[in-house]
């Protein structure tokens, strides 16, 4: 009987509709964003929307798979994909392993290359959803329930951490925070997460080797005092949004992206939105975000299984954190930390991995009880 | 299955009201940053987007009178770097080293640099820069320039002075009417990227800019010439310090010519053209250098002051006809000394053959100092003042030249005491700037106006339209023209039978004086410095120049018309010639020409017989002012004993040193200034 239904019934139309728009506006807005310097650098204005278009096809059919994949089987796959998460993550050490403008992030899969943090996000979403499951009430337990749940969001966030990707990192260890907190950790266990989150700050800011971090922190306080040095990124991000105004200076328009914003089709896209298509942009775009976010927590309410709420919660989870931290950061709102606009940010892996989550997402959205009166039935 | 729980539900709905607080937060953000502080984020990206580049206007070209260019703009070349730019520093500099002639090591510092231009080398050749521009180097470029240029070298350099590395006036005319010449630059203002890159939007906005205002000197460039060489000349042959020889039309005021020697080219205003002060200057300190540039850029004939000596006796003469308190008829008992004076003897430089009675005229062209110190004491120390102020002393003349002197005059009447007045009279205890002089001469040689001297005739716009043309300006009338006519006639007296007999042009009727005064440095005379001068008017029935020329510290013969009478000779007779004014010859003169004579021996005569023998010959001598009794001996004479010169030649005697006798004391020095 179950199954029937299942099958039935259709994906929730508007995160469908939602992530295609944002993948739609990232094509539109990759191309407009990198074609300086697709010039400059390769005498061709659509070099990188034309990759970028090839990898958000990819994505596309990877997520229609991953929608009409039943979900239940990442739970009995959860524990050979960490490790394979895991150890694609320890290859950026191998001579496989590609630096990129200071960072070891990339491995070299020959035809292209890989950022293994976004395979360990997926990775450790589903695999904690298993595990966050088969401990059901147990995870109010010390020893039985937070102790290990805490040893994996360490892993997990250690592995993000060792490739000196501090956004990540809080990404990685936001969003399985996110789950545990939703499979019934017992509070006062915040108190606890504060606090090691309060030590680990200090260490990964006031740490030899991580000075780049204060700075970033000064320049956050007053981007205007060293606008030339630290507080270049910043203050060139408000000056795209501010030239953008309400209505935007038309599409394909943007100055700042000529080389005032550096790589302005990948971290700060977001400004470039702003310069191009004004607040109305701005708003709109964070506006399907939202709509995302909301229908993936209502997914997680109404899935029919633990595990599928967590997976849901947990994929929704990165999307919304990954998003803040990204407008946050253009907005100036907090510090100035590299982390990409998904679904919209130029850069193939983050794009295949996030519509291949969002596809499982859609996949549980067609077995949730989707109107309350099932729901009320289940608690019966 | 294991179903989801209550707990589960409500912590679920609780992380849609926390996303739900952070949405709103950052659609606040949002609406902030764009809209409310929209506004002055984008004034920030309009000004780093706009780059405001400087279109140089071409600075206006300085003409003679006749037109020729003086001062020009010759295209030039200045070498960049943007040391972003710049891939590999060490190669470029041992690349660009040798064009450039400077130092490879000295480049790469530059190349290396914390900005974003740095300026490699300013003015190259066409040459070199096209050399660089070959080599094709990342992050070098050639900029074209405007340099001034100044096409006659060391010439009129004081007239013209000379301009900075950017073209700004700092000397002469050009620092004079350096906002007249620079015009206006314009302005390309163009939105670029990081980079300085056009973006590829419109918006961009061109200012033109203006030329600037070209100057047309009242300076004749031949005339110029005439005054360079002749004081080059008389530089060398008297081995002074330095020569100043000024020409002036005396009806208008307008200068014609003012030359400096030792002088400096204005192209290269910090190099003196002696190689070997070059060297000596290298190894003096900054300071120490700039000091002898700005000694090297005075222009002494507004700049300095001098003692005037005899040539000041026209005013003297001048102001005792116009007052009337002597005329031609007034006689003048020269006895050799002034003696009257308590506690001071006065002498005449004539004083071992003494001048004896005198009319007017004679007096003046023997320039007896005895005759002098009664005119003045006729004429009474308030006329005298009256006149020196009258004919311009101790005020500017008001040529537009920087830095010009007012000169030392009495301050008023009753600081004039007896001493003073009689030193007045021929010269002494006053000073004077070249100009000053020069205008107070063409007083006598215009009808007795004071003019004020002028050396910019007209502005020319870019197109040689005539936008501002200046007039000659009669300051004042000084004295009436009957009695310029009888000075005239003094003057050309002078140089006929006087003291300005090394000045006769033959076939034009010149006129002039000669002075000779001892230097004063730090208010005392000087032993063996002297300032030799001579100012004159030709032709003296109807002056078409006048001309001045001072000599500083002649080494050995110092007496006015020796030194600097030649200069003033060869200046008048090239000028009239250029000028076009007719020779006319007189009968004496043609006849002169005729007869000739062989130079005796008079060296180790006395200079009693030396001067009988001379004169018995027809030749004439000058031995001017000196200390020397009737048993000085001549030492050496010019032209040598056996030449053959023509009749009424002149022959320098030159005398054993006789004692000094101060003429005026420091005390009375300081009183009269």
């Amino acid at each position: 009987m179950a199954k029937q239904n299942i099958k039935k019934k259709p994906v929730d139309f508007i995160i469908f509709i939602s992530v295609l728009t944002l993948v739609f506006i990232g094509i539109i807005m990759v191309y407009s964003a990198s074609w300086p310097e697709g010039m400059v650098r390769y005498g061709d204005g659509s070099h990188y929307a034309r990759r970028h278009i090839q990898w958000a096809l990819v994505g596309i059919v990877g997520m229609v798979l991953m929608m009409n994949i039943e979900y239940r089987i990442w739970k009995k796959l959860s524990v050979p994909i960490y490790i394979a998460a895991i150890i694609l993550a320890l290859l950026i050490f191998t001579p496989m392993g590609v630096e990129i403008k200071g960072a070891r992030r990339w491995i070299d899969l020959g035809f292209t290359t890989f950022m293994p943090s976004d395979a360990v996000k997926l990775g450790s979403i589903v695999f904690f959803a298993a595990f966050l499951d088969n401990k059901k009430e147990r995870v109010r337990k010390l020893f039985d329930g937070t102790f290990p749940a805490f040893l994996l969001i360490v892993l997990s966030a250690a592995v993000v951490y060792i490739q000196r990707d501090l956004s990540t990192t809080a990404t990685v260890a936001g969003t399985m925070f996110v789950m545990f907190f939703i499979a019934g950790m017992w509070l006062p266990i915040i108190g606890v997460i504060i606090a090691g989150t309060g030590i680990f700050a200090k260490y990964a800011i006031f740490s030899e080797g991580n000075e780049y971090r204060q700075r970033r922190i000064l320049a956050f306080l007053d981007p205007f005092e060293d606008k030339l040095g630290d507080g270049w990124q910043i203050v060139q991000s408000l000056y795209a949004m501010g030239s953008g105004g309400l209505l935007g200076v038309g599409l394909g328009q943007s100055r700042q992206k000529f080389f005032y914003i550096p790589e302005s089709y990948n971290d700060f896209i977001f400004s470039i939105i702003g310069e191009e298509l004004g607040l109305i942009g701005t708003m709109f775009v964070l506006l399907l975000y939202a709509m995302i976010i909301w229908r993936g927590y209502v997914v997680a309410l109404n899935a029919k299984d633990a595990f599928g709420s967590y997976l849901a919660t947990g994929i929704t989870s990165l999307l919304a954190i990954q998003t803040f931290i990204n407008i946050g950061v253009v907005t100036s709102s907090i510090p100035v930390t590299g982390i990409t606009l998904p679904l919209i940010s130029f850069g193939g892996t983050s794009l295949v991995i996030y519509l291949a989550g969002l596809g499982i997402l859609m996949n549980i959205s067609r077995t949730s009880n989707s109107d309350r009166r099932k729901v009320n039935e289940n608690n019966n | 299955m294991h179903r989801i729980n209550k707990s589960t539900r409500k912590r679920l709905k609780f992380a849609i009201f926390v996303v739900t607080l952070i949405v709103f937060f950052l659609g606040y953000r949002l609406i902030r940053v764009q809209v409310i502080e929209g506004s002055e984020y984008r004034r920030g990206a309009m000004q780093q987007w706009t780059k405001a580049i400087n279109l140089k206007s071409d600075r206006g070209v300085i003409y003679d009178r006749k037109g020729r260019k003086l001062a020009v703009n010759v295209t030039s070349f200045t070498a960049w770097a943007s040391p972003s730019d710049v891939n590999n520093p060490e190669e470029t500099a041992l690349k660009l080293g040798p064009i450039l002639k400077i130092d490879s090591t000295k480049i790469y510092e530059n190349l290396t640099k914390e900005s974003s231009v740095v300026k490699l080398k300013q003015w190259i050749t066409r040459e070199e820069a096209e050399m660089v521009r070959e080599l094709d180097l990342e992050g070098i470029s050639i900029v074209d320039d405007s340099k001034r240029y100044y096409p006659f070298g060391n010439f009129a350099s004081y007239v013209l002075g000379f301009t900075d590395i950017d073209n700004n006036g700092l000397y002469g005319i050009e620092k004079v009417y350096d906002e007249y010449l620079t015009g206006v630059p314009g302005v390309w203002v163009k939105a670029t990227d990081r980079d300085n890159r056009q973006l590829p939007y419109g918006g961009e906005k061109i200012y033109n800019p203006e030329d600037g205002t070209s100057v047309v000197l009242t300076i004749d460039e031949t005339i110029q010439g005439f005054a360079e060489e002749a004081a080059e000349e008389t530089l060398i042959k008297n081995q002074a310090k330095s020569v100043s020889i000024i020409v002036m039309d005396p009806n208008t005021g307008e200068v014609l010519a003012l030359a400096n020697k030792p002088d400096y080219d204005p192209n290269n205003p910090r190099m003196s053209l002696d190689e070997n002060v070059n060297t000596q200057w290298e190894s003096l300190t900054f300071d120490e250098q700039q000091q002898k540039w700005y000694e090297l850029w005075r222009n002494y004939a507004i700049n300095d002051i001098y003692e005037p000596g005899s040539t000041f006796k026209i005013v003297t003469a001048a102001a005792a006809l116009e007052e009337a308190s002597a005329n031609l008829n007034t006689h003048y008992y020269c006895n050799g000394f002034i003696r009257d004076i308590p506690g001071v003897v006065l002498r005449c430089s004539s004083w071992y053959d003494p001048h004896g009675d005198q009319d007017f005229s004679t007096a003046f062209s023997n320039s007896c100092n005895v005759a002098f110190v009664n005119m003045a004491r006729d004429l009474g120390k308030e006329k005298m003042f009256e006149y020196i102020k009258a004919f311009g002393f101790g005020e500017v003349t008001g040529i537009d030249l920087l830095g010009e002197q007012k000169g030392i005059i009495p301050s008023g009447t009753e600081s004039i005491r007896e001493v003073n007045l009689a030193t007045l009279s021929y010269g002494h205890g006053i000073a004077v700037t070249p100009i000053q002089m020069i205008n107070a001469i063409s007083v006598i040689g215009n009808g007795g106006n004071l003019m004020t001297p002028y050396i910019v005739k007209s502005l020319l716009d870019s197109d040689s339209r005539i936008i501002e043309s200046y007039e000659p300006e009669n300051k004042r009338q000084v004295i009436s023209k009957t009695t310029s006519e009888e000075l005239l006639d003094m003057l050309e007296l002078t140089v006929l039978e006087g003291t300005g007999r090394r000045a006769y042009v033959p076939g034009y009727r010149v006129g002039g004086k000669t002075g000779t005064a001892q230097k004063i440095i730090d208010g005392r005379y000087v032993d063996g410095k002297y300032i030799s001068s001579f100012g004159g008017l030709a032709p003296v029935d109807d002056s078409k120049i006048a001309v001045l020329v001072i000599v500083d510290e002649p080494t050995g013969i110092y007496y006015g018309g020796t030194v600097a009478g030649p200069a003033a000779a060869s200046v008048i007779e090239k000028t009239l010639n250029y000028l076009e004014v007719p020779r006319k010859y007189t009968e004496d003169e043609l006849e002169a020409t005729k007869e000739t004579v062989i130079v005796p021996d008079v060296r180790n005569l006395s200079i009693n017989s030396a001067g009988k023998e001379l004169t018995d010959l027809d030749l004439r001598y000058t031995t001017e002012y000196e200390d020397f009794n009737i048993d000085t001996l001549v030492l050496d004479q010019y032209p040598s004993p056996g030449v053959e010169v023509i009749k009424g030649s002149i022959i320098d005697l030159y005398l054993e040193d006789g004692s000094n006798n101060p003429v005026l004391s420091t005390e009375e020095l300081n009183d009269s200034n």
